[in-house]
C-alpha cells in the first residue's frame, strides 16, 4: 500500500502559482517549503534556472492573449506528466501550445470560451512551463479575479470543474484503452483533466480506474495523486489558479457531501463509496467547504481510501488501508480537519467567503506550497514520502505515454456546450449568493463527474469540438472526431466488460485504425506523429502485403519509441527523485536555519551540530543572512555611511564624466590609475558572469553592482578596486540586499588574506602560497612532485582562485558552497578548497605538462559537482604534522623575518 | 602526446587593460570572438602550434596576463622565463599607447638577465573611426625600440595569425643564428621532439645572448 502515496509525484505540486509572476513554481517547491518567505525564493531560483521566459512564451500562446484567465495547472499523479489548463476568457481563440506532444483544446460557451490547454510532457519541463503560464496569466486575470472576488474564483473553478468533467468522461474511455498496460496512464490522464477543475471532475477521473484498473497498487497511486491534485485546487480557488484533482480529492468531496468531516480518517476510508452516492447527493455545495477542509485532511486518508477501495469501485466498505496509509491521514487530520486543513481551508473558503478573503489577501508565492504544506512538518512529510514513493512507480513511464488520450480527452472537455452554464454564473456575482445558486450545479457537475460512465455519456464532446493536432490546427471535422472515435473504441475494445462506457460515445463506426490501435497498449508520445493514414483515394490501394509490412514498420517503429520513452522516462524519475532529494533536505535545513539556529546565531554558530549543517552547504535563502553574520562587521559600516559613499561615488563619476579622461596625463599616475579603476569597473561589471545576464547593462543588477563597486573605491581609495572584486560583490549582491552586500564586501576585503590579495601585496602572497604548498606537499605528495618538475607554482592558479574565491573559477553554485564554509572557517579553507581540487583531478594533472594543468586549472570543468569536490576537501586536512594551518603560516611570515636578507624568500621554507 | 614540434617558446601577452589581450589571444588559439570574456586576474594559459616553415613547428605557450596595473607586480615576475612578448594598446585609447613606454621600461627591468623579443600590436584596427593613435606614431615607437608593428583586431581576425606567426619567426632566427639558446632553468625556449627533420646546425649552443629589446 505504500505504493498508494507514490502517485502523488513531487511535480504535482508543482502548481504554484507566483503572483508576482516572476518565477515559475518547483515542483518540489511546496514540499520542501514550510514558509511563504522560502516558497517565494526558490521559485526565484528556479525561475532562473529552469524557467525559461521562453517557455512560458511558447506554451501560453494562448494564455497571453488571454486578458483574464483561469489557469489551471495540473499534475499527473504519474509525476511524470504535467498537463495545463488555461481557460481564456470568451472571445480567445484556442492555440496550440508550442510543447512538442502538447494539445489544446478549446471551446466556446455561452458567455465565454474555454480553452483548456493540456499540455503533457516530462515533468520538469511541463511543470515549469504549466507554472510559467500560470503565473502569467494570474498575474493579469487571477489578481482581479481571485483576489477581488474570491467566490468567483470558486465559481470559475467549479465551472471548469464541469468542463473538465466531460473531459474526465472522454479521458475514462481514453484510459480504458490503456488500461490493459497500466492503469497509471489512464490515471494521469485523467488527472490532467480533472486537475483542472476541482475535486468534483477529479472523482469522475478516478473512477474509472478504480473500475477498470487491474493493479491495486497503481490505483492506489493514482489515488495519491488525487491528494496533492486536491491541494492544488484549492489553492486554485483562492489564487486562480487550479491544480489537479485526483481520487483523494474527489474521496474527500464525497465525503464532505456526506458531512462527515469530524472523522477524516473515516471519510476517507469511506469516502470512496460515498464518492460514488456524490452523484446521488447535488446538494454537497453546503458541505462542500468542509468537505474540501476534509479533503486536505483526506488526501491521504483520501488516497488510502482509493487504494483499499481500487478493487471495488461500488463497494461501499473499502479495505482498510494499510497501516502506512491510515498514518499518514492520521498526521494530516491531527490537525482539524475543517478550519486548519490547508486545503481545507482553501476549500472551505467558498462556504464562507471572509476565510477566503484572508487567504486571498495574502496572494502571495508562499500561499500555495508553503500555505498547503506549511501546517506541520508532518505534512511536509507526507508529501515528501508520496512524491519519493511516486518515483519509485514505473507508473510514471506508462502515463507519459498516455499523453495523447489525455489530449484528445480534454478536447473533449472542452466542449461548448457543457460550459456555458458555469460561466455564467462565474460572471453573475462574485457574492455568497452567487455561490449558492450556483452550487446546484456543482451537485450537478458532481454528478457528472462521478458517473460518467454509467449515468449519462458525456456531451457528445468530440462533435462540437475544433479539431486539433498535435502540431497546430486542423479543420474541425476532419480529425476531431475521428480521433475521438478512435479513441472511444479502443476504450471499448478494452474495457468492453466495464460495461458503462460502451454506452457512452461508442457508437462511432469502426475506424481501419482500430485493430491497429489496439494492439498498442500506449502509444508513445513521440510518435503521436506517426499516425499511419490509409493512402488516399486517388492513388492505387497498396497491395495486402504492402499495407501488413507498413503496419509492422510502424508497428516496431512505435515499439522502438516506446522503448526509447521508458528509457528515457527512467532517467528523468530518477533525476527527479534526486532532486526531490535535494530539495526535501535543503526545506528541511531552512527550517532548522531559521527557526534554530539564526534566532540564537552566538550561542550556536560554533556547535557541532551547525558546523555540520553548515558544512553541507547553506540553504539559499538563509545564505545571505548567514554569511553576513559569520562575516560580521568589524568596521561597523552601516548603511547611511554606505549612502553616503555612495554618492561621493556617484559625484565623482560626474566629474569624470564632465571632464572627459583629458587630465589624466597631467595630474600623474595616481589619478590616471583612480580614474581608470573607475573606468575598469565599468568594462569589468559587464564582465561579471556573463552568462547570467544579470550584471551587463541593462540587467537588473548591473547598477547595483556598479554602486557597490563605485562605494567601495571611494571607502578605500587605498585599496581601490581591483580585478577580481567585481565577482565578489557580484556573488554577495545575489544573496543579500544592496547595503547589507556592501557592508559584507567592505569587511570580507578587509580579512587579512584578502587585503593581502587585493593590495597585492606581493610578499605575503608567496607566504600564502608556500603555506599552500607545505600542505599541498603533506596532502598530494605524487602531484606535488610533478608540479615541482614541470615548474607549475601555486602562484599561478591560486592567484585567480583566491581573488576572485572561487566564484569565477567553479560553477556558481559551487562556489556558494565553498563561500558557505569559508565563512565558517576562514582564509585556510579557501586553500583547503585549493588542495581539494588538486585531489579531485589528481588522476588527470598527473597526466598533463605544465601548460595544459596550468590551462586546466585555470579554466577548470565546468561540471565539477559540489559533492565530489566536498568529499576530496573532507579529505584534505589541514594538517602538517600536528600543525595547523595558521600556526605554518605564521612561522613562515617570522622565518620570512629572520631570513629577509637571503634574497630568496623561497616557497618552500618549512 | 601531442604533435611534434621543434621548439616551445614562451609569449607573453601584456598592456593595459581591456585592449583586448584575452580576446586577440583567443582569436588566435580558439579561432573564435568572444563579445565578453572574464577580466583574466593573475594570468591565463594558452598554447597553439604554429607551422613557420614547412615541417618546422613551434608550440607557443601564451601567458596571458591581467593588465591592470595592480597586478604588475604579480606579472612582473612573468616576464623572467619568457622568449617573447606581444604588447598590446589599444589604438582607439590613447593612453594605452602611452603606456607602452612604461611596460617596455617595467619589463626590460625585470626580464635581466635574459631578454625579451617583443612585437607591438596596435588593437582594434576594427574601430577605424575611432582611432586615436595614428599608425605613424605607432610605428615610429615601435622602430625606436627595436621592435615591428602590427594592426590586429580580433572581432574581424585582421593580422592576428601574422602577428603570432611574425613574432614567432623572428624568434626562431634568433634562436637558429644562436642569439638566444636554451638554458637549463630557464622556460622561454625548449627544444620538443624532432622528428625526421635534422636541424643540427640550428642546434643550439651555448653562445652569449644580446638584449633584443
Amino acid at each position: 500500500m505504500e505504493k498508494a502515496y507514490n502517485v502523488s509525484s513531487p511535480p504535482g505540486f508543482c502548481v504554484d502559482v507566483n503572483e508576482k509572476g516572476t518565477s515559475g513554481t518547483y515542483v518540489t517547491q511546496p514540499l520542501s517549503q514550510g514558509t511563504a518567505e522560502a516558497a517565494a525564493r526558490i521559485s526565484k531560483h528556479v525561475s532562473r534556472d529552469e524557467t525559461g521566459c521562453s517557455d512560458s512564451r511558447e506554451s501560453g500562446e494562448a494564455g497571453e492573449d488571454i486578458g483574464r484567465s483561469t489557469v489551471l495547472v495540473t499534475d499527473s499523479p504519474s509525476g511524470g506528466t504535467v498537463s495545463n489548463c488555461v481557460i481564456p476568457e470568451p472571445g480567445c481563440d484556442s492555440a496550440t501550445n508550442g510543447f512538442t506532444g502538447s494539445t489544446m483544446v478549446g471551446a466556446k460557451a455561452g458567455n465565454s470560451s474555454a480553452i483548456a490547454a493540456v499540455n503533457r510532457e516530462e515533468m520538469d519541463g511541463n511543470a515549469l512551463q504549466g507554472i510559467s503560464l500560470a503565473e502569467k496569466n494570474k498575474e493579469s486575470s487571477a489578481e482581479e479575479v481571485n483576489a477581488c472576488y474570491p467566490p468567483l474564483n470558486f465559481v470559475t473553478a467549479a465551472e471548469t470543474v464541469e468542463s473538465l468533467t466531460h473531459s474526465c468522461n472522454g479521458q475514462l474511455e481514453l484510459s480504458c484503452t490503456a488500461a490493459s498496460r497500466t492503469v497509471p496512464e489512464g490515471l494521469s490522464n485523467w488527472d490532467t483533466d480533472s486537475v483542472i477543475q476541482s475535486t468534483l471532475s477529479s472523482d469522475a477521473v478516478i473512477r474509472p480506474p478504480i473500475n477498470w484498473s487491474m493493479t491495486p497498487d497503481k490505483e492506489a497511486k493514482m489515488a495519491n495523486g488525487g491528494l496533492f491534485i486536491g491541494h492544488s485546487s484549492a489553492k486554485l480557488h483562492t489564487e486562480t489558479v487550479v491544480t489537479i484533482i485526483l481520487d483523494g480529492a474527489a474521496t474527500c468531496l464525497s465525503n464532505t457531501q456526506c458531512e462527515k468531516p469530524s472523522s477524516i480518517a473515516m471519510s476517507a476510508r469511506e469516502g470512496h463509496h460515498e464518492s460514488c452516492n456524490i452523484r446521488v447527493e447535488p446538494d454537497g455545495a453546503g458541505a462542500q467547504p468542509r468537505t474540501q477542509a476534509n479533503v486536505a485532511g483526506d488526501l491521504s486518508g483520501g488516497a488510502t481510501s482509493n487504494l483499499t477501495s481500487q478493487g471495488l469501485p461500488s463497494s461501499p466498505a473499502p479495505t482498510k488501508d494499510p497501516c502506512r496509509v491510515s498514518a499518514k491521514p492520521g498526521t494530516i487530520q491531527g490537525e482539524e480537519p475543517s478550519a486548519s486543513g490547508h486545503l481545507g481551508d482553501d476549500l472551505s473558503s467558498r462556504p464562507h467567503p471572509q476565510a477566503l478573503r484572508t487567504r486571498t489577501v495574502p496572494n502571495s508565492l508562499s500561499y500555495d506550497s508553503s500555505t498547503i504544506l506549511s501546517p506541520g512538518d508532518e505534512d511536509g512529510e507526507t508529501f515528501v514520502e508520496l512524491g519519493a514513493q511516486g518515483h519509485s512507480d514505473l507508473r510514471f513511464m506508462d502515463v507519459s505515454l498516455s499523453s495523447r488520450n489525455t489530449f484528445e480527452s480534454s478536447r473533449r472537455l472542452s466542449a461548448p456546450g457543457d460550459i456555458p452554464e458555469g460561466l455564467s454564473v462565474i460572471s453573475e456575482d462574485p457574492s455568497e449568493l452567487a455561490l449558492q445558486s450556483k452550487r446546484p450545479g456543482i451537485a450537478e457537475y458532481f454528478g457528472r463527474s462521478l458517473f460518467p460512465k454509467k449515468q449519462r455519456e458525456p456531451k457528445g464532446p468530440s462533435q462540437n469540438v475544433p479539431g486539433w493536432k498535435l502540431f497546430g490546427k486542423v479543420p474541425a471535422r476532419e480529425s476531431a472526431p475521428k480521433d475521438s472515435r478512435t479513441i472511444q473504441q479502443e476504450f471499448e475494445a478494452r474495457v468492453g466488460k466495464a460495461g458503462p462506457g460502451g454506452t457512452s460515445a461508442g457508437t462511432s463506426p469502426t475506424q481501419p485504425q482500430q485493430g491497429r490501435r489496439k494492439n498498442l497498449e500506449f502509444e508513445p508520445l513521440s510518435t503521436t506523429a506517426l499516425i499511419l493514414e490509409d493512402r488516399p483515394a486517388n492513388l492505387p490501394a497498396k497491395s495486402v502485403e504492402e499495407a501488413q509490412r507498413h503496419r509492422q514498420e510502424y508497428d516496431e517503429m512505435v515499439a522502438e519509441a516506446k522503448k526509447r520513452e521508458l528509457k528515457e522516462a527512467q532517467r528523468k524519475r530518477k533525476e527527479m527523485k534526486e532532486r526531490f532529494k535535494l530539495e526535501e533536505s535543503i526545506a528541511n535545513a531552512m527550517v532548522v536555519w531559521n527557526n534554530d539556529i539564526l534566532p540564537n546565531w552566538e550561542n550556536t554558530r560554533n556547535t557541532r551540530r551547525v558546523r555540520e549543517l553548515w558544512w553541507q552547504g547553506l540553504p539559499p535563502n538563509v545564505r545571505g543572512k548567514v554569511w553576513s553574520l559569520a562575516i560580521g562587521n568589524e568596521l561597523n559600516i552601516t548603511p547611511e555611511l554606505y549612502e553616503i559613499f555612495l554618492s561621493r561615488a556617484k559625484e565623482r563619476w560626474r566629474s569624470f564624466s564632465e571632464t572627459g579622461s583629458e587630465t589624466e596625463a597631467d595630474d600623474g599616475a595616481s589619478l590616471a590609475d583612480r580614474e581608470s579603476s573607475l573606468d575598469l569597473i565599468k568594462l569589468d561589471i559587464s564582465r561579471t558572469f556573463p552568462p547570467l545576464f544579470i550584471f551587463q547593462k541593462g540587467g537588473p543588477y548591473h547598477d547595483l553592482l556598479h554602486s557597490v563597486l563605485g562605494a567601495y573605491t571611494c571607502y578605500r581609495p587605498d585599496v581601490g578596486y581591483v580585478q577580481g572584486m567585481s565577482f565578489i560583490a557580484a556573488v554577495l549582491i545575489l544573496n543579500l540586499e544592496e547595503a547589507d552586500a556592501f557592508i559584507a564586501f567592505a569587511n570580507l576585503l578587509n580579512k587579512p588574506c584578502q587585503l593581502a590579495f587585493f593590495r597585492v601585496d606581493h610578499d605575503l602572497m608567496l607566504k600564502y602560497f608556500a603555506a599552500f604548498e607545505v600542505f599541498f606537499e603533506e596532502n598530494l605528495p605524487r602531484l606535488f612532485n610533478h608540479f615541482q618538475s614541470s615548474n607549475l607554482t601555486p602562484d599561478l592558479y591560486l592567484i585567480d582562485w583566491i581573488f576572485t574565491l572561487y566564484s569565477k573559477s567553479l560553477p556558481l553554485d559551487v562556489a556558494c558552497r565553498v563561500w558557505d564554509v569559508f565563512c565558517r572557517d576562514g582564509e585556510e579553507f579557501l586553500f583547503r578548497t585549493g588542495l581539494g581540487i588538486l585531489r579531485l583531478y589528481e588522476d588527470v594533472l598527473l597526466q598533463m605538462d605544465f601548460i595544459r594543468s596550468a590551462q586546466f586549472l585555470t579554466r577548470l570543468p565546468e561540471d565539477i559537482g559540489s559533492d565530489r569536490l566536498f568529499a576530496c576537501i573532507a579529505a584534505a586536512p589541514m594538517l602538517n604534522g600536528n600543525k595547523k594551518w595558521s600556526q605554518v603560516f605564521h612561522a613562515l611570515i617570522k622565518d620570512n623575518k629572520d631570513m629577509d636578507r637571503n634574497c630568496n624568500p623561497a616557497l618552500k621554507s618549512l | 602526446m601531442e604533435a611534434i614540434w621543434l621548439y616551445q617558446f614562451r609569449l607573453i601577452v601584456i598592456g593595459d587593460s581591456t585592449v583586448g589581450k584575452s580576446c586577440l589571444i583567443r582569436r588566435f588559439t580558439e579561432g573564435r570572438f568572444a563579445q565578453v570574456s572574464d577580466p583574466t586576474v593573475g594570468v591565463d594559459f594558452f598554447s597553439r602550434l604554429v607551422e613557420i616553415e614547412p615541417g618546422k613547428r613551434i608550440k607557443l605557450q601564451i601567458w596571458d596576463t591581467a593588465g591592470q596595473e595592480r597586478f604588475r607586480s604579480i606579472t612582473r615576475a612573468y616576464y623572467r622565463n619568457s622568449v617573447g612578448g606581444l604588447l598590446l594598446f589599444d589604438i582607439t585609447n590613447r593612453r594605452s599607447f602611452q603606456n607602452v613606454h612604461d611596460w617596455l621600461e617595467e619589463a626590460r627591468s625585470h626580464v635581466q638577465p635574459h631578454s625579451i623579443v617583443f612585437l607591438l600590436v596596435g588593437h582594434k584596427c576594427d574601430l577605424e573611426p575611432q582611432r586615436q593613435v595614428t599608425r605613424q606614431e605607432a610605428e615610429k615607437l615601435a622602430g625606436a625600440y627595436g621592435m615591428r608593428y602590427v594592426e590586429t583586431s580580433a572581432r574581424d581576425a585582421i593580422n592576428v595569425e601574422h602577428a603570432f606567426t611574425e613574432l614567432t619567426r623572428d624568434i626562431f632566427q634568433l634562436v637558429r643564428g644562436g642569439d638566444i639558446t636554451i638554458q637549463e632553468g630557464w622556460e622561454g625556449v625548449k627544444s620538443g621532439f624532432v622528428p625526421n627533420v635534422v636541424h643540427s646546425s640550428e642546434e643550439v649552443t651555448k653562445s652569449d645572448r644580446r638584449c633584443l629589446c
